[in-house]
């Protein structure tokens, strides 16, 4: 339960830290519109490296950001081998062909099956799972005997490349923006400046110190639920709920088994904040003075100068067309 | 030996890889049958951590420990392996908290729920639940009932007789009395004192309450940061030493002795544990 590294704080003192949330949230956003704005490989480049080295002066170690990138590594794998794949535009780089035959069709779906049963038994899953598909391609190539039942190739296009480097790269510069945001930033911090954001939307009768309260309070939440949750898996368990057995029916009851008391267990810690919160003498939409009051300095400036810069260099580059 | 913990220790995983000890090289066993044992210790201690490697709910992150046969140790997909649903049929845990474990619309479906996942049929478990509910100290009408409208400690009696419908061979209690008033607190303490002179069941309790251990417990554990400091009977925890130097309090019946004692003079020919047994010795005393 304690695996999930998005989101979470993590204590440093680099200049990242002593920037205002303000600034953090509007230069996130200012970098990640460039980021999607850029359009040559070169350019492309240059960004992750120039995130590379706000990762490096920020003192934040790879390590975590990597952490943060790992539940996405099937998804940006995936997407670049789908571009690679079906996309068949620009120059044709390599190909390969491919004859469907009863003898390799057979190992192949051997090769699958087999994969399926040692997957678990091995530490490096992912690589296993790229050899397996690479081992089954080369197999309709280099083994072409017996019974044809179809022909095909496989194929890598320029365009089909060059988008998947995009998508990839795009992805990863994100994630790791956004890790670095709220690795650096306290949660009360982060709420405080997307308060003070969200301000001007007062014109629209839209109250932001309601939202960004409602986002503190569900922040805040995630890992206490999580608790409860685990606590009530482990209480149900020792009534004989077996969560990794059973028939489909049982599986129905055993989900009931532990939502019913999830819910009564947030309504009840709902209920209780809100006394909390009263006796605190907290009334929504009332005026409020707060204890950490935002600083904007000249490190702000400098840096939104900067992501400002970014942008506007981006924009240009693209309407010269570089 | 039903439960045997072999040099046990037990890590929760945090957030920066650096787990926190909640169970630091345990040596324990307990017997399949005759054992009344309370096991104390501070807040965060690993009471409950300890009680939860006895029915196979956690697994030890170092050494070993056997549930009636079967070995559990560090190695996750080992354990897996291995059937641990009949452990936890055998080892009854009940949860401090009620509201864990109550999801049913009415009381009896809620009882029925753990026999019924062991294997048992409707009618059986039907029979149990009217049994226990009266174990507890409630009456038939209450299996009608939502188990949501009932007060602290009524749940708390049900959650109880939702486990003991199970039929375990070991029965562990994680603080059953807490939230409970002086007379409900008795009353169940009461019934699991029956449950184990009558049907020779080994209970273990958690408690903060002195008095339990005092009057109740054969055997007492203590926890102190993961250890366990003290494994033995009552009497010898509560000399003076071993109270000192682990923040405890004398049970109530032991302080009304040696106040007797320092103040009057009066020396009890054997050391009482309960109430009632305070009043006989004075009696056979004063005459």
């Amino acid at each position: 339960m304690n695996r999930i590294v998005i989101g979470r704080y993590i204590p440093g003192n680099s200049f990242l830290y002593r920037m205002d949330p303000r600034t953090k949230l509007i230069a996130m956003i200012l970098l990640m519109v460039s980021v999607f704005l850029i359009q040559s490989f070169i350019h492309m480049l240059v960004a992750l490296l120039l995130v590379a080295l706000l990762l490096v002066f920020g003192g934040i170690s790879v390590k975590r950001v990597y952490l943060g990138l790992r539940p996405l590594v099937f998804l940006l794998i995936f997407t670049f081998l789908f571009q690679v794949l079906f996309n068949r535009q620009g120059d044709l780089l390599y190909s390969l062909e491919l004859h469907y035959t009863v003898l390799n069709l057979s190992i192949a779906m051997a090769l699958v099956i087999m994969w399926g049963f040692t997957k678990r038994f091995l530490r490096f899953r992912l690589l296993y799972f790229l050899a397996t598909v690479a081992g089954v391609f080369l197999l309709f190539h280099y083994l072409p005997f017996g019974i044809v039942l179809g022909e095909g190739t496989f194929s890598v296009y320029e365009q089909g490349l060059s988008t998947a480097f995009f998508i990839m790269v795009r992805l990863v510069i994100i994630i790791t923006l956004s890790t670095i945001l709220t690795i650096t930033t306290k949660p009360t911090d982060l709420n405080l400046g997307l308060e003070s954001i969200l301000r001007p939307l007062r014109i629209l009768r839209i109250n932001a110190e309601e939202i960004a309260m409602i986002i503190a309070i569900s922040l805040r939440y995630i890992p206490t639920l999580l608790d409860e949750a685990n606590k009530i898996m482990l209480a149900q368990a020792s009534r004989g709920v077996d969560f990794q057995e059973g028939k489909l029916k049982d599986k129905v009851i055993q989900v009931v088994s532990l939502l019913v008391p999830m819910f009564i267990i947030s309504f009840q810690r709902s209920d209780d904040l809100a006394n909390a919160m009263e006796t605190r003498s907290f009334v929504p939409g009332q005026k409020r003075t707060r204890l950490h009051i935002l600083h904007w300095s000249g490190l702000d400036t400098t840096a939104l100068a900067f992501t400002c810069a970014a942008l506007i260099g981006v924009i240009l580059l693209r309407v010269v067309g570089w | 030996m039903a439960i045997k913990f072999e040099r046990v220790s037990f890590q929760y995983r945090g957030i920066d890889e650096k787990g926190y000890l909640a169970l630091a090289d345990i040596n324990l066993s307990i017997a399949a049958k005759g054992e009344f044992i309370t096991l104390i210790g501070e807040t965060g201690s690993g009471k409950s951590t300890l009680a939860q490697h006895m029915n196979a709910l956690l697994t030890p992150t170092e050494g070993r420990v056997h549930v009636f046969g079967v070995k559990l140790t560090s190695d996750k997909k080992k354990n897996r392996r291995q059937r641990l649903n009949p452990i936890r049929q055998r080892v009854g845990l009940v949860f401090q908290f009620p509201e864990y474990q109550l999801f049913e619309e009415t009381v009896l479906k809620d009882i029925i729920f753990g026999p019924k996942n062991f294997g048992v049929g409707q009618d059986e478990a039907v029979e149990r639940a009217k049994k226990m509910i009266k174990v507890v100290g409630l009456d038939e009408s209450y299996l009608e009932r939502s188990p949501f409208n009932l007060s602290g400690g009524e749940k708390k009696r049900v959650s109880i007789a939702g486990i003991l419908a199970m039929e375990p061979e070991i029965l562990i209690l994680d603080e059953p009395t807490s939230g409970l008033d002086p007379m409900g607190r008795n009353a169940l303490l009461e019934v699991f004192h029956n449950i184990h002179e009558q049907l020779g069941k080994t209970v273990v309790i958690i408690t903060h309450d002195m008095n339990t251990v005092y009057e109740y417990a054969k055997r007492v554990l203590v926890l102190r940061e993961g250890a366990l400091v003290y494994d033995g009977d009552p009497s010898g925890l509560f000399s003076r030493k071993h109270v000192e130097d682990w923040n405890l309090e004398l049970p109530e019946i032991l302080r009304i002795q040696r106040a007797l004692e320092e103040r009057f003079g009066i020396k009890l020919d054997k050391s009482p544990r309960s109430r009632k047994e305070l009043i006989e010795a004075l009696g056979e005393v004063v005459g």
